[in-house]
């Protein structure tokens, strides 16, 4: 099933400009339905309260991180089928590794270009 | 029996002597890690500034990319609303030209995606500005350690702005009041003659 243009996406990253980034390339690959967090914590919150469908979150961040967030979804009943893609700076093979343990979507190393965010969406939404 | 006291008192003789050399090598170094531990909190201040001056620097750029962004959307509707009509009085050449301006858009849509995805730099330099912070902090709070278990004593008022660190230190601290603005360069060339 490919990616509904109009599923509420939610962006989890501390930095505002990452946040612009991601939010930015999401809108040039037609999706516009659009939320923003700071951290994992908020993350969570937001989740919890609207009906998101799909989520791309970073992986360092304060008071809650990406893979603690990531965690956090796949152990709640309502949230466990959200995609998530995580984007991050964290390049090492054994964060991917506990990045798919926890049960990532995918994963895109920092910094990326919209090709590789438009695949590995299609990957996620085939 | 004497023997073995002999060599005990040699031995212990031996670790007081490295003891001192110790303490007096420490004490020596004394004023300089005291300076040390005075400075890093503003070297660390300076490099958090730096990471405000890469996110301003970098959201005015995404900013004007994404105004352009916009414009090119308007572009790319007006010109499908003319190629509609020009379709309707069959202007097959004109059709086709207009054709060629919107893939010039397109490409130019896919360069400005291609700006916002390169200034993803600015998150990456953050996060290593982040940790060398980080660093500092630890080494410092050790350094004020070792001031207070060994009371180290700084010389004189001056040593916290000395060397090259202390040097440099100042400049930067300069660099944040005493940068011109152009208008003030203007107005000092204007008196100088500058037309």
């Amino acid at each position: 099933m490919p990616a509904d243009p109009s599923m509420k996406i939610l962006v989890v990253d501390d930095m505002v400009t990452m946040r612009r980034i991601v939010k930015n390339v999401l809108k040039q690959l037609g999706f516009s339905n659009i939320e923003e967090a700071e951290n994992g914590q908020d993350g969570l919150q937001k989740l919890r309260a609207g009906q998101f469908n799909f989520v791309v979150s970073d992986w360092n961040m304060p008071v809650m991180t990406g893979i603690d967030m990531l965690r956090a979804i796949r152990a709640d009943e309502k949230l466990k089928a959200i995609p998530v893609l995580m984007v991050t700076a964290e390049a090492q093979q054994s964060n991917l590794v506990e990045a798919v343990q926890a049960g990532v979507s995918n994963y895109i190393i920092k910094p990326f270009t919209a090709e590789t965010m438009q695949e590995k969406l299609a990957k996620i939404f085939k | 029996m004497k023997k073995r006291g002999h060599r005990l008192y040699e031995e212990l003789g031996n670790l007081a002597r490295f003891v001192e050399n110790a303490m007096k090598t420490i004490s020596d170094a004394g004023p300089q890690i005291v300076s040390s531990s005075q400075q890093l909190p503003t070297a660390s201040s300076h490099l958090s500034d730096l990471n405000k001056m890469t996110e301003e620097g970098t959201l005015e750029v995404m900013r004007l990319t994404e105004l352009i962004q916009d414009e090119h959307s308007r572009i790319t509707k007006e010109l499908s609303a003319v190629v509609e009509v020009l379709q309707a009085m069959d202007c097959t050449k004109l059709v086709q030209r207009l054709g060629t301006v919107n893939s010039v858009v397109i490409q130019e849509g896919k360069y400005l995606t291609e700006i916002m995805t390169a200034l993803s730099f600015q998150d990456l330099v953050a996060q290593r500005v982040k940790k060398l912070v980080a660093i500092l902090d630890e080494v410092q709070s050790k350094l004020v350690e070792l001031v207070v278990v060994f009371g180290l004593q700084q010389n004189g008022e001056k040593a916290a702005t000395e060397g090259t660190a202390g040097h440099l230190l100042k400049q930067l601290e300069a660099s944040k009041t005493s940068v011109m603005k152009q208008k003030v360069a203007d107005d000092i060339l204007a008196q100088f003659g500058f037309r």
